[in-house]
């Protein structure tokens, strides 16, 4: 009695696409006509410019493949399959194909490939829309080009070649400056008291400063120079330095590494790693004089999210993009709003605009709703009240034209009660956290992420630091805190009957929100709140709280490369749905999830439910009252 | 060591003379692969037999299976998988293998099993997971059918597997028990799971287990590996 039918392969292949759709007859024969290869970690499957004869099946592991220019165009493990381009195509490969966990692969020769390929259209077809789908991707990152994959992979620190730093003492004279730039051919000097910054001068401010005036070339520079300049640490993202440099309209950004200056960025070196369409976002939104203006440019953050997913940026990056995005619309708004209000009502009064929640935390994603208040100086005069609610009303107004859905809550600064004077929102948080009634509770959590975004930030700088003095002795508060921490299930259940129900319909939908997001979110609240950290936004928080030892540093480590996951999935199904016209949320159907997603997803949510278990076991349930 | 390789070429010759004219005398006759033959290009036949106990001597081959492996690619189109056809009773070794007397019953003669065996054994490397249980069923049904012992050229990824846990600075001298065994050495490279004890399929997850196992000697190794390698236990 012969036997040859291998039915470990045969059950694989028949529970993946697009093997899943040939006759049992003709599945059942495949194993044999085929091979099976083992590549480590990092090892090369199909390499650009050299012949590649197989298609690859992951059998187990997880492959990722790269175009020409090293961008990314797929990842995936267990039924991902690899080559069929250079099958279809020609020699040699135009794309890398790289082991990116130890993998077992499939082949399938190419001869046996064409063969299924006209006998079966279901089969051809599959490799035809994957094709046309990885060409899409490559095709747009490309577009995109080099230089904008390099400025949102580089930090400051890339940026500055000049060595040695353009420096004069302070006690130098302004022709001494000038010399110093003139002889190192630099269109800005770094005036140093001792080693600290104490001042920049600029090619701009000689010419404004001095020429136009008529000073004397032997005064001393500290006199025409910009005191205590804004400065950046030399690791931040280079997006963010040019998102700084638009917003505090400068040209020139020091960078610092412990305090000690390593070199100076100018818009110029920025500019030259081309168009960014984030920068140049945020830069046409503070050019805009009106709100139908405002709307349009707002009109391109989908896209842009899009661009982001697709050249694999981080979704902590990406989110702190939606955000700095979001805040120059809501910024331009509110200075609109103020420019109209002028004639009628004269300047404004002594206020702060803050932000709440996602935005705050600079977590914001597509689709999310506003929420903001307004905290009024107490010596504000008394027609504040009514100048703020004219305010708020068009702000409001503008932002939901902007794609800003209204807050279902009302947590929105056209809300009166969420528009109060600093006393008053003294009062409040006193009461949230020392006589906490839970429903209140419930409400107020997304006050406790709150960030300034306009006006005099010292109001918002009082109730943060009270809030970070009372919370830590709120033992009640920190209950009702970890209660709904824990209310926010992870939907492990989900992924039990996914395996059961990949044939049929799944009618179920898998919420990235509710115990993804959100519960890690809520976690990272409860532990930074309670430890007394001023953090708002999650990363930092979780960090912090690992640092000091209110959450166990592997955990906090593990939930923050869970978020990341997480949102990054959510992201790229948010930029999918914004694409095809689809108000984008959370609610993921599991035909858009690969096996090897489905696996880190599970993984992630296991890592949020086991965070969760360590809250309640350290927090007994009689202190809930 | 061209010691090594006389002696076993020896070995392999002095067999093929006391064995008869016949599939065995062809099977040695054919000389096996060099010692010094890059790992990347070895041929090997992983082997897996299903038995009716451990005595060599008492005890039956009831299943086989085999599956070639060429260098770093298994062929699936050389696999295959016989049940044994003979008169005595499978008895408790049912409840291990899953095979029953009337599937015995029904199988293929055992002489016709073991020819096609040696033919895809010819010139090529013996590969099995603890396979001195291979080699002593396989040379025994020999000494039957044809009154002379089988040689063999041999890996055994169970050897493979003691050498990786415990090889190098800091690794334990033995490994933990059933840390060697085929199913825990496939689970430490995230190798699939597959249901166990059935011939074929064994001899599939040992062959895969063997790329496994060469990928992560090479990468410990400075200069690339030899046959000879893989050989010394």
């Amino acid at each position: 009695m012969v036997d040859v039918e291998l039915a470990e392969v045969t059950d694989f292949l028949a529970g993946h696409a697009p093997f899943d759709a040939l006759p049992e007859r003709v599945l059942r024969s495949l194993p044999a006509r085929m091979g099976v290869r083992y590549h480590r970690r990092g090892s090369s499957l199909m390499a650009v410019g050299v012949d590649s004869n197989d298609l690859f099946v992951v059998r187990s592991g997880a492959i990722e493949i790269r175009d020409a220019d090293g961008d990314l165009v797929s990842r995936g493990g267990e039924g991902t399959t690899a080559g069929s381009t250079t099958l279809v195509g020609d020699n040699p490969s135009r794309f890398d194909v790289v082991a990116i966990e130890d993998t077992l692969v499939l082949l399938l020769p190419r001869e046996i490939f064409h063969e299924l390929s006209q006998a079966h259209p279901d089969f051809a077809d599959h490799f035809d829309a994957e094709r046309a789908d990885r060409l899409r991707m490559a095709a747009s990152s490309v577009a995109t080009n080099a230089a904008g994959q390099a400025i949102l992979r580089s930090s400051g620190r890339d940026l500055v070649r000049r060595e040695p730093v353009v420096t004069v003492p302070i006690g130098a004279t302004i022709r001494e400056a000038a010399e110093v730039m003139t002889t190192q051919d630099s269109s800005s000097v770094l005036v140093l008291d001792g080693e600290r910054v104490a001042g920049i001068l600029t090619d701009r401010d000689l010419r404004r400063r001095v020429v136009a005036r008529d000073l004397d070339l032997h005064g001393p520079v500290s006199a025409v120079m910009t005191p205590d300049p804004v400065v950046a640490p030399a690791e931040t993202a280079a997006v963010e330095l040019l998102l700084t440099m638009v917003e505090r309209h400068v040209h020139h950004l020091p960078l610092v590494d412990g305090g000690q200056p390593i070199g100076v960025v100018t818009s110029t070196d920025l500019m030259r790693l081309e168009r960014v369409n984030a920068v140049h976002i945020v830069g046409d939104i503070t050019q805009q004089r009106d709100v139908a203006g405002v709307v349009e440019m707002a009109g391109r953050v989908p896209r842009l999210v899009e661009q982001l997913v697709e050249q694999d940026v981080g979704a902590h990056d990406i989110t702190r993009i939606v955000t700095s995005v979001g805040d120059a619309i809501e910024r331009a708004l509110i200075a609109l709003a103020e420019d109209e209000l002028r004639e009628e009502h004269g300047p404004p009064p002594r206020y702060c605009w803050m932000v709440l929640g996602s935005r705050a935390r600079h977590e914001q994603a597509l689709g999310s709703d506003q929420d903001h208040a307004v905290i009024i100086a107490d010596d504000a005069p008394d027609d504040a009240e009514a100048y703020l609610a004219a305010l708020a009303d068009r702000v409001v107004e503008g932002l939901e034209a902007a794609g800003y859905p209204r807050c279902e809550g009302e947590v929105m600064a056209s809300n009166s009660r969420w528009r109060q004077r600093l006393d008053g929102w003294r009062r409040e948080f006193r009461q949230w956290i020392h006589e906490p009634v839970p429903d209140a509770v419930l409400g107020a959590s997304i006050f406790f992420d709150s960030r300034p975004l306009h006006g005099d930030e010292a109001l918002h700088a009082r109730l943060a630091e009270d809030i970070s003095v009372w919370v830590p002795q709120g033992r009640k508060f920190l209950a009702h805190l970890t209660k709904e921490a824990l209310a926010q299930e992870p939907p492990l259940g989900f992924f039990r009957g996914f395996v059961l129900a990949r044939a049929g319909e799944n009618r179920d939908t898998l919420d990235l929100k509710r115990g993804g997001v959100g519960a890690i979110v809520d976690l990272a609240r409860v532990h930074a709140l309670g430890a007394g950290l001023v953090s708002v936004n999650t990363r930092a928080r979780l960090l912090a709280a690992g640092r000091s030892g209110a959450i166990d540093a592997d955990t906090a480590a593990s939930l923050v490369d869970a978020l990341e996951f997480i949102s990054h999935v959510r992201l790229a199904h948010q930029a999918r749905q914004a694409a095809a016209g689809t108000r984008p949320d959370s609610r993921l159907r599991p035909s858009e999830l690969t096996a090897f997603e489905q696996r880190s997803l599970r993984e992630a949510f296991h890592v949020v439910r086991g965070a969760q278990q360590a809250l309640a076991q350290r927090n007994p349930m009689q202190y809930y009252t | 060591m061209p010691g090594l390789r006389r002696s076993s070429r020896r070995r392999r010759q002095s067999a093929a003379a006391a064995a008869p004219p016949g599939p065995l005398r062809d099977y040695l006759s054919t000389p096996f692969p060099d010692p010094r033959t890059p790992l990347d290009e070895v041929p090997l036949l992983a082997i897996d037999v299903e038995t009716t106990g451990l005595d060599v001597e008492r005890d039956r081959v009831i299943a086989a299976g085999w599956v070639p492996v060429d260098g770093a690619t298994i062929d699936l189109a050389g696999a295959r998988r016989h049940i044994v056809g003979m008169r005595m009773d499978v008895g408790d070794s049912a409840t291990v293998h899953g095979i029953t007397d009337d599937a015995v019953a029904a199988g293929s003669v055992p002489k016709e099993v073991l020819v096609e065996m040696l033919e895809a054994l010819t010139g090529r490397v013996l590969l099995a997971h603890h396979a001195s249980i291979e080699v002593g069923f396989l040379s025994a049904a020999c000494q039957r059918v044809y009154g002379a012992p089988l040689v063999v050229s041999c890996v055994d990824t169970l050897a493979l597997q003691h050498r990786v846990l415990t090889e190098g600075v800091g690794a334990p001298a033995e490994p933990l028990p059933g840390q060697v065994r085929l199913w825990a050495s496939r689970e430490r490279y995230g190798l699939p799971r597959y249901h166990a004890h059935e011939p074929l399929t064994d001899a599939l997850a040992c062959a895969e287990l063997y790329l496994a196992q060469v990928a992560e000697l090479s990468l410990r190794s400075t200069k690339p590996l030899s046959l000879k390698a893989v050989q010394r236990a």
